[in-house]
């Protein structure tokens, strides 16, 4: 038990996640080509790229909006018992989550069409792992100080176990089109490739203990609960099993669920880049507006029904012949045939969390002449005509809305944008989200020969302490980019 | 040149927020501390007999005897996690007999462990109320945790022929309990 509780414990507070899948210093970044990924219609000037496998693409967010590791682990000589009363069951709120993502890409190519030179082409396949639990507040308080004493007429919403979570891999094929010198649009569709699943994320239902009509007490509950999984069982049977050949079998049916063997899913991305003037830019774009159906290996399970009980009863008459010793056990048959705890092996669908992101930007400071000769860019842009990346600022803002399971979580950035030459740019931004206020990030792409380098950095000033941080993200990788056939 | 700015950039800018980074003194081990007690409240037996029945059990006295398989506080994981707790009463008596109960805490060879005795009053104007507590400083916890029944046994210690000129004369007994369980 002990050891569950630390379990659950570290895992929360080792992952102490993220979700927000913003990647706001990403966003709208056009000299990485994975700002493709974020947007299918930003402006592309590549003539190709490959991305290193693996390692083009590596992204790790965390993040909570509650409590951090450095408000219950911090050896302050304060009573951890304490600080939990204080900095968790007080202070957060069934809003708060913990929560993680992260991504890996396993390849990523993109090229200009031959035949049509103003289409870019891409595709790839990424593995991506999301998980997010929501603060079971009133659960937690029940566990932490019972339903007796001062919770006596106090209903806890059984509503507040919300979680979900997935690991997936997606296979992509995008195509972005330049229609004319200032509409750029693009599209990518998705093939998902589940490798497990859960969600609980519809529950309801409250339990109160209260003065009794008859009895002291009377204790009720309410219940329409239900945990649905796919993918998770066929693991845990394997870890039970625990056998010589258990790494194996993991790796097997891992490999398996990676290359399309698990259940599946579809969906598409879709964006654009407008500029409304030679300047000024605005771009949006909508993510993984898609679904996994899951069939295979699954197993829900329920908790629906509801049931009062007082104790045990007796009334005279009524109950006078009644000799029957085994009331208790009765009273407890009673309980749960009205609230019966039941598993089933339905399908479900499951949706992907869309991503909405929305951008204005305006470019200044053009650069001179011989930075324009040296930037190599060009397939695209030379036959543009226009002005569009030879600006060597960009000051703008970036809106974010993400679908999550107790609605729509938005994040609000600003940026500015620096290009020196076509070797180096350099992004900043100030996000303000449910996480933090006071998220200040840094991006910087590197161009040296065909060679591109990016790594971008999140809020930075909790890097003095990293513990006490809400949230963190880090993205990185490296690409092979080709703008002419040199 | 552009080369050495760029990495002078690098340098000055980037690379120190992520190597530079630093965290406080942590101490994990500090969740061995952590103390979960819960207080559990919950109903336990509930009795209520009209007058009628009562008078018609006659001379025997006692009308009501009844025993109870009762484990909710010897199971396992319940006896190893009690640490205190109080058991209230509560009775109302609108006949008019003297009633007396006896609850018995039995364990499974069927012993006395312990005994729980009222007499009520007739047409009692109040609610009687009695909180036994076990725990430190109170009767043995032990009592519960080797609970395994309960035997009621109700009786009447007045004639068997008066009758209330109440709406409706009742006694009632009502049991609750409230716990204190050590979770962590």
């Amino acid at each position: 038990m002990r050891k569950g509780i630390k379990l659950i414990f570290v895992i929360w507070f080792g992952m102490h996640a993220l979700y927000a899948q913003n990647k706001q210093l990403l966003y709208d970044f056009n000299e990485i080509p994975q700002s493709l990924m974020l947007n299918p219609g930003v402006k592309t000037s590549e003539k190709w790229h490959v991305g290193i496998p693996v390692l083009s693409g590596l992204s790790f967010q965390a993040g909570t909006s509650g409590v951090t590791v450095n408000d219950l682990f911090a050896d302050d000589g304060i009573d951890f018992t304490t600080k939990v009363r204080e900095r968790v069951l007080d202070a957060m709120t069934r809003k708060d989550d913990f929560s993680t993502t992260n991504q890996i890409e396993g390849f990523y190519v993109g090229f200009r069409g031959r035949n049509r030179p103003d289409d870019y082409y891409s595709f790839g396949m990424y593995g991506e792992t999301d998980i997010i639990v929501y603060w079971p507040k009133d659960l937690a308080l029940l566990a932490f100080e019972g339903n007796g004493g001062a919770n006596i007429g106090r209903s806890f919403d059984l509503g507040d176990l919300n979680l979900r979570g997935e690991m997936l891999n997606v296979f992509h094929f995008g195509v972005n089109r330049k229609l004319s010198n200032d509409l750029t649009v693009g599209a990518r569709a998705k093939l998902y490739s589940s490798i497990f699943q859960f969600q609980s994320i519809h529950n309801s239902g409250s339990f109160r203990t209260s003065p009794g009509q008859n009895n002291v007490y009377v204790s009720s509950i309410v219940a329409d609960m239900q945990l649905q999984t796919a993918g998770v069982k066929g693991f845990y049977d394997i870890l039970d099993e625990d056998t010589s050949t258990t790494t194996k079998d993991l790796t097997s049916l891992f490999t398996k669920r990676v290359l399309l063997g698990g259940n599946l899913g579809l969906g598409f991305d879709a964006g654009f880049s407008y500029n409304l003037n030679p300047q000024t830019t605005i771009t949006a774009s909508i993510l993984d507006v898609g679904f996994i159906y899951n069939s295979k290996d699954i197993q829900n399970y329920t908790l629906r029904g509801n049931a009062s009980t007082e104790g045990i009863t007796v009334f005279l008459p009524e109950d006078i012949n009644d000799v029957n010793n085994d009331l208790w056990q009765e009273l407890v048959d009673d309980i749960e045939e009205t609230l019966p705890y039941e598993e089933n092996n339905s399908g479900y669908i499951s949706l992907r969390p869309v991503k909405v992101y929305g951008s204005i930007r305006y470019d200044f400071g053009e650069a001179n002449g011989r930075s324009m000769e040296n930037c190599g860019c060009g397939v695209n842009m030379e036959r543009g005509g226009g002005k569009s990346g030879i600006y060597r600022n960009s000051v703008g803002g970036q809106l974010f809305l993400m679908k999550r399971p107790r609605g729509i979580q938005p994040a609000l950035t600003g940026f500015y944008q620096k290009r020196l030459g076509r070797t180096l740019s350099l992004k900043t931004t100030y996000t303000v989200d449910k996480y933090s206020w006071t998220n200040v990030g840094l991006g910087l792409n590197l161009q040296a020969g065909p060679v591109n380098f990016y790594i971008l950095g999140d809020n930075l000033l909790s890097y003095r302490n990293v513990a006490d941080s809400h949230y963190a993200s880090l993205q990185f990788g490296f690409n092979i980019i080709s703008w002419n056939d040199n | 040149m552009k080369g050495s700015r760029c990495r002078l950039l690098v340098v000055l800018i980037f690379f120190p927020f992520l190597f530079n980074s630093c965290s406080e003194k942590q101490d994990f081990d500090q969740f061995e501390d952590l103390s979960i007690t819960p207080t559990l409240a919950s109903g336990i037996f509930y009795l209520e007999s009209d007058e009628a029945t009562i008078n018609a059990a006659g001379d025997v006295g006692v009308f009501y005897v009844q025993t109870i398989n009762f484990d909710a506080f010897n199971e396992e994981f319940v006896a190893e996690r009690l640490l205190e707790g109080t058991i209230q009463y509560e009775l109302e008596n609108t006949t008019t007999k003297r009633i007396g109960i006896a609850i018995e805490f039995l364990d499974e060879n069927g012993d006395v462990l312990d005994v729980e005795s009222f007499i009520v009053e007739p047409n009692m104007p109040e609610v009687f109320t009695r909180d036994v507590f076990y725990g430190p400083g109170g009767r043995s916890i032990d009592i519960l945790t080797t609970t395994s029944s309960l035997r009621i046994a109700v009786g009447n210690l007045s004639d068997s022929t008066s009758v209330s000129t109440t709406s409706d004369p009742k006694i009632k007994l009502s049991s609750g309990a409230e716990f204190l369980f050590r979770l962590k």
